[in-house]
């Protein structure tokens, strides 16, 4: 009997005009957008090859150890086609320096063209589905029950001996087989769109996340199918549960998510942003401090921090930095020479001596303000961004973006261990400069061609995290969907047992 | 007509969608003014904060020497008072302008030029996604999902119900019901619109933060009308679908896929695909130019320095030569990417104009001074004042007898000090005059749009079979 029920349910859906619009809108919504989503990624790749080839020249043709300016890159992530989280928005340059623990706000943007681009909106995969395919699931849900009671066939139905979990039952499989229909149809164009293309690779790992993408994308279109049988559960009439319908995807899909985000006010933390601020400031200047008593006690004399050294192509620098607003202040001098005079090598000891002083110092320094820093950058943004992240949950809507950009690794967690990466990476190269003494080395102000072997540093590598962990961070959301999916269902089955037909 | 126009309103005013609508129009009409006046009056605040910076430190400059190097420091896009119509992708455009001096040799720099540089705040931010809740997202999107949701059963649910027949059975001619019912779903529409409307203008007009001048209200006036005309072009396709098609739930899919198509699919991906048909300067392309223009210049001067190297005057008047040459170049090379970015986008935007919601968006934009137009005249006003700028040193130089007249160099330029306040200052303004000349081509389309769908609507009503 449930066989019968889910077979004429699903003739019933396949056979309409509407189902063959719609397929036909979605196949190629999703076709012109991966095409264009496939040729950004493949830009961003490229960009992302071409800064990292040259960054890999520039170092080796840098001279000294002041003057080497290492960078970490982020590659651009070939998911980011089903859900472009905040891949595409975030910097992807991290200046890897002794000076300060690099974040992600201390990044920016190589082979970002034309930024007025910016207002345009860009869709993935997954906005297609949130938008489209939940309106589908309700156009489908609304006159399941309702339409049945209005036409009499319920009553028909219910006159043979088959009981109304049944009948419940089977609606939802065929109209959800239905809805699988174009969900897969549009993910396996997508695969063959990326696997085809010469640019993007996808690991066995890769596949596995698209997996969950789909997982998810069904568990939400269940769910709004659910919330149109509700509807039609609990209404009389088709026409009333139409609009129910409708009015109740604009609010989830359209409304809800745009209104709150709007309308919550985010404390802009100006007294702990200035605070912090100083207090970094404050170390700083300290150091100064104590870098300018060990110049004074220097027993070479009527000389600051040049040491009286003579040479050709000789320059001093200074670089720093003073943004309250990403609470980052460092400031740094030096200097560099092509090659030294003859006289004044009975100095270099003392600027050795000097820079011994100056690179413990300043690398305890840079861990002293991040102790600082850290915890209020969490404070400043993160927390904020996560409570919104939060409030968007209240709609299914939120849930399913979040989840799915867990899975694809473009929410913040995922760039975050690329930014974890980067300060792993300082912390590697801060180590290697120490314990290899390269601060107080000759070669730290004197060029020295050939001298320096650039491939001794530490390398900076990057992957992205594994399955498991995308995994465990898009459960918790892929969890609630379920559960809210059970949830509906079980109060539907109470309505439609009780209710009269 | 006005007979069935009143059935209509009778009918509708009664329905469950007349309630939804209203409510979410109000609801989100009244977030929009909350949320205007809570930010409004901090980014007015951070505006006169910055001008207010920017003018200290031009005051601070007496030396005409110094004021033609460094520049008239940064220069900043005035806040729109009709900030609520539409937020107008500001998180993404530039609010200042900058200027830059290059190097031509070790201790040689160009005066200053507009390098157009930006900084957007937008790679920092971590929070999510959305679009703001302002006129241009309750007009575009909600309320022509409402239009839709008002007319998608208007003639088939008729049909469906057999009660079309009935009418047509009397003798009232078939434009007739076509034009009540057009006029019935407007009018029960624009009712709780022009009030949510005017409910969040007598919120935003009466506190004390936010000043609306006749300009300002003449420009709603302006966004108005084009609301509602734009409501009236999706009400015209709603009864074009409906008419054409047998079922109310194969119109409403069908209706329902156009606007998907219109709101999201139109606007974003036509906009990426006709943005990938030019190719602008990129950075890395700009910086390698820059680079070798001074380092070209550089070489010219150097090589021309050694034959005045006994002749102060002409060494002088040659480094004056090379200053400004340096920074009018520069200028036109930036000048150059800049036009290059902007047309990419002008395409981009002309190619989004099928869409109704886009001509909907440029028209709110440029009513409410904000978005890309606008942008681009801040851009255009920003040129003229370092014109004016520019030539207010040259009249001061020249105005001076004791001068040597050669602008670029220390030495060569008027040693009297500058009275702050004749310095030109920069003002940004907006004209609704300009804003008309641009927004004339996409209102004349969206009127096209409308007769179209009103003139198919007509067709195929009069030619359908009851």
């Amino acid at each position: 009997m449930l066989l019968t029920l889910i077979r004429r349910e699903l003739l019933d859906n396949l056979m309409t005009f509407r189902f063959a619009a719609a397929i036909l809108i979605m196949l190629l919504l999703v076709v012109a957008n991966t095409a264009v989503l496939i040729k950004d990624y493949e830009r961003r790749l490229e960009a992302y090859n071409t800064a990292v080839q040259k960054h890999r020249q520039d170092l080796l043709e840098t001279k000294t150890y002041s003057a080497v300016g290492l960078t970490a890159y982020r590659p651009p992530n070939p998911l980011s086609i089903f859900n472009v989280g905040l891949d595409k928005r975030l910097g992807n340059t991290l200046r890897v320096s002794y000076l300060y623990v690099p974040t992600l706000w201390d990044a920016w943007k190589h082979g970002a063209n034309n930024a007025y681009l910016n207002i345009f909106a860009s869709i993935d995969i997954v906005f297609i589905f949130q938008g489209i395919l939940s309106l589908l699931a309700l156009v489908f849900a609304y006159d399941a029950l309702a339409g049945e009671r209005e036409r009499g066939t319920l009553r028909l139905v219910l006159t043979h001996p088959v009981r109304r979990g049944h009948i419940l039952f089977a609606k939802y499989i065929s109209a959800m087989l239905c809805l699988l229909i174009p969900l897969l149809m549009c993910f396996l164009l997508v695969l063959i769109m990326l696997t085809t293309s010469a640019s993007v690779f996808l690991g066995t790992d890769d596949f596995f996340r698209i997996g969950g993408v789909i997982f998810t994308s069904f568990v939400y279109l269940s769910l709004f199918y659910l919330i149109g049988m509700l509807i039609s559960a609990a209404t009389r009439r088709t026409g009333t549960a139409l609009m129910l319908a409708m009015f109740a995807w604009g609010f989830l899909v359209l409304v809800y998510p745009n209104m709150i985000l709007t309308a919550i006010e985010t404390d802009p933390h100006t007294d702990t942003e200035t605070s912090v601020y100083n207090q970094i400031k404050q170390i700083w200047e300290e150091f100064d401090r104590e870098r300018k008593q060990f110049l004074a006690n220097d027993p070479v004399p009527g000389e600051d921090w040049d040491f009286g050294l003579w040479g050709d192509d000789g320059y001093t620098f200074w670089g720093g930095t003073d943004d309250s607003s990403k609470l980052l202040y460092y400031e740094s001098t030096g200097f560099h020479f092509e090659t030294l005079k003859e006289e004044s090598e009975p100095q270099v000891p003392h600027a050795q001596n000097y820079h011994r002083f100056f690179g413990l110092q300043v690398t305890n320094t840079a861990d002293r303000t991040w102790i600082v820093r850290k915890p209020a950058l969490e404070m400043i943004y993160v927390q904020p961004a996560k409570k919104e992240q939060m409030l968007l949950k209240f709609s299914p809507v939120g849930l399913y973006d979040s989840a799915t950009e867990a899975w694809t690794g473009t929410d913040l967690s995922g760039l975050q261990d690329f930014f974890m990466a980067g300060q792993r990476y300082q912390q590697a190269v801060v180590d290697y400069f120490l314990d290899n003494k390269i601060f107080e080395s000759r070669q730290w102000f004197v060029a020295a061609k050939g001298e320096i072997d650039w491939n001794m540093l530490p390398q900076f590598s990057f992957q992205r995290s594994d399955i498991g962990t995308n995994a465990k961070r898009a459960l918790p959301d892929l969890f609630l969907l379920l559960i809210l999916n059970l949830i509906l269902f079980a109060i539907i089955f109470l309505i439609f047992v009780k209710s009269e037909v | 007509m006005w007979h069935i126009a009143k059935r209509e309103l009778y009918d509708n005013l009664n329905s469950l969608r007349f309630a939804l609508a209203t409510v979410l129009l109000f609801g989100l009409m009244l977030t929009n003014a909350v949320v205007h006046l809570r930010e409004h009056p901090v980014r007015v605040q951070k505006y006169h904060d910055a001008i207010t910076e920017s003018l200290n430190r031009l005051r601070a400059r007496t030396d005409l020497y110094e004021i033609a190097q460094w520049g008239p420091e940064l220069l900043h896009k005035k806040p729109s008072p009709l900030h609520f119509c539409t937020d107008g992708g500001d998180i993404v455009l530039p609010g200042t302008i900058y200027q830059s001096v290059s190097r031509i040799t070790n201790d040689l720099y160009t005066f200053w030029y507009l390098s157009y540089r930006y900084r957007t705040p937008n790679s920092k931010n971590i929070r999510p996604a959305t679009i703001k809740v302002d006129w241009e997202f309750v007009i575009g999107y909600v309320l022509s999902l409402i239009a839709i949701l008002f007319t998608f059963d208007s003639i088939s649910g008729e049909r469906e119900r057999g009660t079309l027949r009935l009418m047509l059975a009397n003798s009232i001619p078939r434009h007739t019901v076509l034009l009540g019912k057009f006029l019935g779903a407007l009018i029960s529409i624009s009712a709780p619109l022009t009030l949510a409307v005017l409910m969040n203008l007598l919120i935003i007009s009466v506190s004390n933060n936010v000043q609306l001048d006749a300009e300002a209200w003449r420009r709603l006036g302006i966004v108005f009308f084009v609301a509602v005309l734009y409501l009236c072009l999706f009400l015209a396709l709603g009864l074009l679908v409906s008419s054409r098609v047998q079922q109310n739930a194969t119109s409403l899919v069908i209706l329902l896929l156009i606007w998907v198509s219109f709101v999201v699919f139109i606007p974003s991906t036509l906009a990426s695909i006709a943005s990938g048909f030019s190719n602008p300067m990129t950075y890395d392309e700009y910086r390698e130019r820059h680079d070798r223009l001074y380092s070209e210049l550089g070489d010219e001067y150097n090589a021309r320095l050694q034959g005045t190297r006994e002749l102060p005057t002409e060494r002088m008047q040659l480094t004056g030569e090379y200053v400004t040459k340096g920074a009018a170049r520069g200028e036109r090379l930036s000048h150059e990417r800049l036009n290059q970015e902007h047309a990419q986008i002008q395409l981009a935007r002309s190619v989004t104009r099928i869409s109704p919601v886009a001509i909907v968006q440029h028209l709110i934009e440029a009513f409410a001074g904000t978005g890309f137009e606008r942008h681009r005249q801040f851009v255009e006003n920003v040129q003229d004042y370092a014109r004016e700028y520019r030539e207010f040193v040259g009249d001061m130089d020249r105005a001076d007898p004791d001068s040597p007249h050669t602008i670029g160099v220390r030495e060569g330029m008027s040693k009297k000090p500058v009275n702050p306040e004749a310095v030109p200052k920069f003002e940004d303004r907006l004209s609704l005059s300009r804003d008309f000349n641009t927004a004339a081509v996409d209102l004349l389309l969206l009127v096209l749009f409308f007769v179209v769908f009103f003139s198919g609507a007509y067709l195929a009503f009069v030619r359908v079979e009851v």
